[in-house]
């Protein structure tokens, strides 16, 4: 009898996911209709039709594009695994590895394509790169708390029977990672896909990119939706298929995933000042280092492949070097006046999301995965849909910049305070504590990790979400600086703006460190790192 | 196989952590002796060091001060050796290996030859036949725990260091884990020490009880359990009062240091 039952039982979810669905595609159809001429809104129907019609031309951009991304995908997970293995064999070099490493993440996307674009000639090399650049930042780091979280005894185990770094390593660091390493695959997946996406809007001749970018100048709203539609369906199709994987052989999904930065170093202020600054200069002449190093070592021209010296020549000691520093800080002011809202309200708003959620935790369960999907739709697919629906001003690449850093803290604040101690709460609730007290007191203090984690992150995305609305839309700004010089040739200022960029996300993925220590050390001590 | 434990030596051993300012003296210089074959049980307040001590002899902590040796040898020959064996509070299983798979794992640390046959004797002896290949998620406290004695004994240790082992298992288990686990070491003369709170366990399982004072520990109670006494329930019980009178005792010390009014 209750056999006969169960398949009734487990419809039921189902038909109401079904349902939901339903639903918001009669609201959208509904919208596109009411909109009509007033917003560019296509409905699904328009869309469908569109796929339908065109389904031959889709379907090569996404065969091709789907390889650039898988490519990437590999080259830049295999980069962060070397990376991730170099810092547990050598954790004297964790904090270098980790700066070089951070540096690379905060490279413009949008200025490094161009520069790749020639120095690969046509061809996927570009698009593959970008894509690997996109991954691999995001599964070090999960991968570096992976690689130290395993119980001191395990490690014991290892020792008592005389066995070194090595035997540790493969018996326990490995397999203790491997959750972690899946998790971070299933964030990289859709990451991939982004990257192979600005990768072809640098001048590839196929792909999905190409069409978006085509779909966007020719304003095809039908084309331009059903882009973003596909793209964020094999973006959040490869999450869950990775997801999928990492549940059936990595057993429970990590909870915490992004390192908290490191515990105030022991010493005076000015002893731990020294130890940043000593830092800051290391890596900063490694990457001044690096950098000459490769353009020599493959005797790049340096009419495009521009060296340390030409861009400290151009912004400081050239005759024009004044006009040539405003040109770029008029750009850059043109672009902080957009993240800088963007970022913080997109912050506040995934914060404030999960804070509400909790007060009627029913509605979170089916929220979290609903975000979770959402953050895997690729911002270069979003971006022309928002820049369609809100114009061209700052209110729709503000939008954009926010949308890019809502999903990651909703996503993190609602895992953050899933940490909350159950026996706090029990304790809280014994006293018919009222839920604000209970946020307050319990809740806040065990998001806050999560929540600066995403902070963090989210620096480098907000910087990569500006700086596509502006080449693709907007006409101001760092990215349309970039995307002018890159087809005008001026390779001098391009190069100086890459750098204005990276250090720019640099600084201030290190202000969002230093104000995440300082709130971590007053409301919980306990989540920084020894 | 029949075979012998060493014995172990302490000489002026003691530990101190930390450094500068704040370093905490957990082992203050201890000699000790421990006879070869024989079960001794480590009982004392909490953080008196006895942990400390015991991973001293494992070669887990480098010694601040004086020298251990077992039948002769330093902790890391006898590690090399793959003579030692320890059982920690919590199981400390692997856990994407099955039963079998973190018992096979000892031999091979310990350089042996797979042996699948005596990994499924072991697991019979402890058993946990029908659960070979079952996680470590998939069992209850006490089974995790019986893993873990399998994990020890699967070497065939020389010394078996047992970290308060089944310190986190409900009472009902604990008494059925000390009634059928000890008889599969205790035949084999191996060296074993044994940290435990129960004081009730301490004398039921071993051949002596050292008693330790509050941190930094001292010995404040040695006491043989003569083997006759195990089947003696009022012997027993004399002897669990003579642990307790020793910790009185040492509490009673560590008061009158701590607070010198107190005994005026």
């Amino acid at each position: 009898m209750i056999s006969a039952l169960r398949p009734h039982v487990a419809l039921e979810p189902a038909l109401r996911h079904g349902l939901g669905v339903l639903f918001i595609l009669a609201l959208w159809q509904a919208a596109a209709m009411g909109l009509a001429g007033r917003y560019m809104l296509a409905g699904p129907v328009e869309v469908v039709q569109h796929i339908l019609t065109h389904h031959a031309l889709l379907g090569r951009a996404l065969w091709v594009t789907v390889q650039n991304a898988a490519w990437g995908f590999v080259a830049g997970n295999l980069a962060a695994i070397g990376l991730a293995l170099i810092v547990a064999l050598v954790p004297q070099a964790r904090m270098l590895v980790a700066a070089l490493a951070l540096v690379v993440f905060c490279l413009p996307l949008v200025a490094t394509g161009p520069i790749l674009r020639v120095l690969y000639g046509p061809g996927p090399g570009p698009q593959i790169t970008l894509a690997a650049l996109a991954v691999y930042y995001t599964t070090f780091i999960p991968l570096l708390v992976g690689l130290r979280a395993a119980p001191a005894s395990w490690f014991d185990l290892i020792r008592l029977y005389g066995r070194g770094a090595w035997t540790v390593f493969v018996q326990v660091r490995v397999m203790a990672s491997l959750p972690y390493l899946l998790a971070g695959l299933q964030i990289a997946a859709p990451a991939a896909f982004l990257g192979a996406m600005v990768g072809e809007f640098t001048g590839a001749d196929r792909g999905m990119g190409v069409l978006a970018l085509r779909a966007m100048r020719g304003l095809d709203v039908e084309a331009t939706w059903a882009i973003a539609l596909i793209a964020a369906a094999v973006s959040m199709l490869a999450y869950g298929v990775i997801g999928w994987v990492a549940q059936t052989n990595a057993g429970a999904r990590p909870e915490i995933l992004m390192a908290p930065p490191p515990a105030p170093a022991r010493g005076s202020i000015l002893s731990r000042g020294m130890k940043t600054l000593a830092l800051v200069a290391i890596t900063a002449t490694l990457v001044i280092g690096v950098w000459w190093a490769l353009m020599e070592v493959f005797s790049l021209s340096r009419f495009f492949a521009k060296r340390p010296d030409d861009v400290w020549r151009y912004l400081i000691t050239a005759p024009n070097a004044g006009a040539n520093r405003a040109v770029l800080w008029a750009a850059t002011s043109a672009s902080l006046e957009q993240v800088i809202p963007g970022y913080l309200a997109g912050l506040a708003l995934g914060a404030v999301t999960a804070l509400l959620l909790t007060l009627a935790p029913a509605l979170a369960g089916g929220v979290l995965p609903l975000a979770i999907a959402l953050r895997s739709v690729p911002i270069v697919t979003t971006a022309p849909l928002i820049v369609l629906a809100l114009g061209r001003g700052a209110a729709g690449t503000i939008t954009i910049v926010a949308v890019m850093t809502f999903f990651p803290a909703l996503v993190a604040c609602l895992q953050g305070l899933r940490q909350a101690p159950g026996q706090v709460l029990d304790v809280m609730r014994l006293y018919a504590t009222n839920p604000i007290a209970r946020l307050w007191h319990a809740q806040i203090p065990a998001m806050l990790p999560a929540f600066f984690a995403a902070a963090r992150l989210s620096v480098p995305a907000a910087i990569l979400a500006v700086t596509v609305a502006e080449w693709l839309a907007t006409g101001r700004g760092l990215g349309a600086l970039m995307a002018l010089t890159a087809s005008t040739s001026d390779y001098n200022l391009l190069w100086s703006a890459i750098v204005v960029v990276t250090l720019g996300a640099c600084i201030g993925y290190g202000l969002v460190s230093m104000v995440e220590r300082a709130v971590l050390a007053r409301v919980a001590p306990e989540q920084l790192r020894s | 196989m029949e075979h012998s434990g060493p014995d172990i030596r302490c000489t002026g051993v003691a530990k101190t952590f930390g450094g500068g300012t704040t370093t905490l003296e957990a082992v203050a210089p201890l000699t000790l002796d421990f006879a070869a074959g024989q079960m001794t049980a480590l009982v004392g307040p909490s953080g008196c060091g006895k942990s400390t001590l015991l991973r001293m002899i494992a070669g887990l902590e480098v010694p601040s001060a004086g020298q251990i040796t077992l039948g002769g040898q330093t902790p890391q020959h006898m590690q090399r050796q793959g003579a030692l064996a320890m059982a920690f509070q919590d199981a400390s299983l692997l856990p994407w290996r099955s039963v079998r798979g973190n018992i096979a794992l000892a031999r091979k640390l310990a350089r042996m030859t797979p042996d699948a046959d005596a990994v499924e004797d072991m697991i019979a002896r402890v058993g946990l036949s029908g659960f070979e290949d079952a996680r470590p998620a998939e069992l209850s406290g006490g089974m995790r725990q019986r893993v873990a004695i399998a994990r020890c004994l699967i070497t065939q240790p020389r010394v078996l260091l047992l970290d308060e082992p089944f310190g986190a298992v409900d009472e009902l288990t604990r008494t059925r884990l000390n009634l059928e686990l000890p008889p599969l070491w205790q035949a084999s003369g191996t060296t074993a020490l044994m940290v435990t709170h129960s004081v009730r366990e301490a004398v039921a399982l071993a051949d002596r009880v050292l008693v330790f004072s509050s941190r930094p520990a001292r010995v404040v109670g040695d006491i043989m359990i003569p083997p006759e006494a195990r089947d003696d329930k009022a012997g027993q019980l004399a002897l669990t009062e003579q642990v307790n009178a020793a910790l009185a005792q040492g509490w009673a010390d560590d008061s009158a240091q701590a607070h010198p009014w107190a005994a005026q």
